[in-house]
């Protein structure tokens, strides 16, 4: 089973990982405009987020704004 | 008012908004806008995949306001420095609200993190406005080190003691050859007036709006607070005397 560790998860996809960010960004339901991912402690810049190839056993931050003071 | 200048850049309003604990995002926004303000403050967490959430900035007019992302969470220079990383990206923009608070039960910012992080943050082009305790040692540091700001707490964060911190912030004013924000604790109106008479150069204020039962009518309150402490401050303050100075003349009274 192909897995990603997203957020300290590790998350399994049976059918194979998505092959890049927005496609995992789509799979899990996520607006690709609203998150910063990090993969293994690199940051993605946004528009990187379609053509970045992900690989199993990645681990994956996705962060976005809330609020805060 | 005068212009409150950070880093070059020009604003009108001296209250900064903090954007926690509102019960809505439309009550976030709705006191956003009635306060005036031109600086809000975010968060960075991570995305709960499972339980999808709606963008809570997709509640504000983006263009019109400095979004400053915050690192709380960060419990040492190495982590805040993640985080400002991070905001970076998300921003486009340099502007970073430091915050390094490894104790959970006061939300103390630690001294020796947080000026560590600062002069790493400033060599990376950061324009950084640390929150800190009332210490005026550290604050002169931090502004020699580079940073835009001081943001020195008058209370804990979230406490709404009001201002504390009282003979330190003095010092910190007078010192001061960067703006002094006086962050956290503020949970009045009258506190912020008092902060700005004293000569704070603005405030931040985010509990006492977002938990108020109105929070527009009360970022208001504080945005009059502000302004009339800021001119009260500006237009010269009187004189504090332990005896009576008459108001009244003291001749032509009617007796004889």
């Amino acid at each position: 089973m192909e897995v990603l560790k997203i957020n300290s998860d590790d998350k399994e996809f049976p059918d194979g990982i998505p092959h890049t960010l927005t496609d995992l960004l789509e799979e899990i339901g996520i607006k690709q405009e609203t998150v910063v991912a990090e993969i293994d402690g690199k940051i993605i810049d946004r528009k990187n987020f379609a053509k970045t190839q992900l690989a199993s056993n990645q681990s994956i931050e996705l962060v976005r704004f809330v609020g805060g003071g | 008012m005068d212009k409150l200048i950070i880093a070059d850049r020009e604003f009108n309003s001296r209250l900064l908004i903090g954007t926690g604990k509102f019960a809505s995002c439309e009550l976030m926004a709705k006191a956003i806008v009635k306060s005036d303000t031109e600086i809000i403050t975010v968060a960075l967490r991570r995305v709960d995949i499972e339980n999808e959430n709606d963008d809570m900035l997709s509640a504000i007019d983006r263009s019109k306001y400095l979004l400053l992302p915050n690192t709380s969470g960060a419990r040492n220079a190495e982590e805040a420095i993640r985080l400002a990383k991070l905001a970076r990206a998300a921003t486009q923009t340099n502007w970073l609200k430091l915050e390094v608070t490894p104790d959970p039960y006061y939300l103390l910012p630690d001294p020796v993190e947080t000026l560590k992080a600062a002069k790493i943050l400033v060599k990376d082009d950061f324009i950084v406005m640390p929150y800190i305790n009332a210490d005026p040692i550290l604050a002169k540091k931090l502004e020699d080190s580079g940073t835009a700001t001081v943001m020195p707490l008058a209370s804990p964060i979230g406490s709404n003691q009001g201002i504390k911190t009282r003979a330190a912030l003095e010092i910190i004013i007078e010192q001061a050859n960067v703006p002094v924000i006086v962050d956290a604790g503020l949970g009045l109106p009258s506190h912020a007036a008092d902060a700005m008479e004293m000569g704070a150069d603005a405030v931040l204020v985010n509990t006492a709006i977002a938990t108020a039962s109105n929070p527009a009518e009360m970022a208001i309150a504080f945005k009059l607070a502000v302004e009339a402490g800021r001119k009260a401050y500006i237009f010269g303050l009187s004189t504090v005397s332990k005896r009576a100075i008459p108001s009244s003349p003291l001749t032509g009274f009617l007796r004889d």
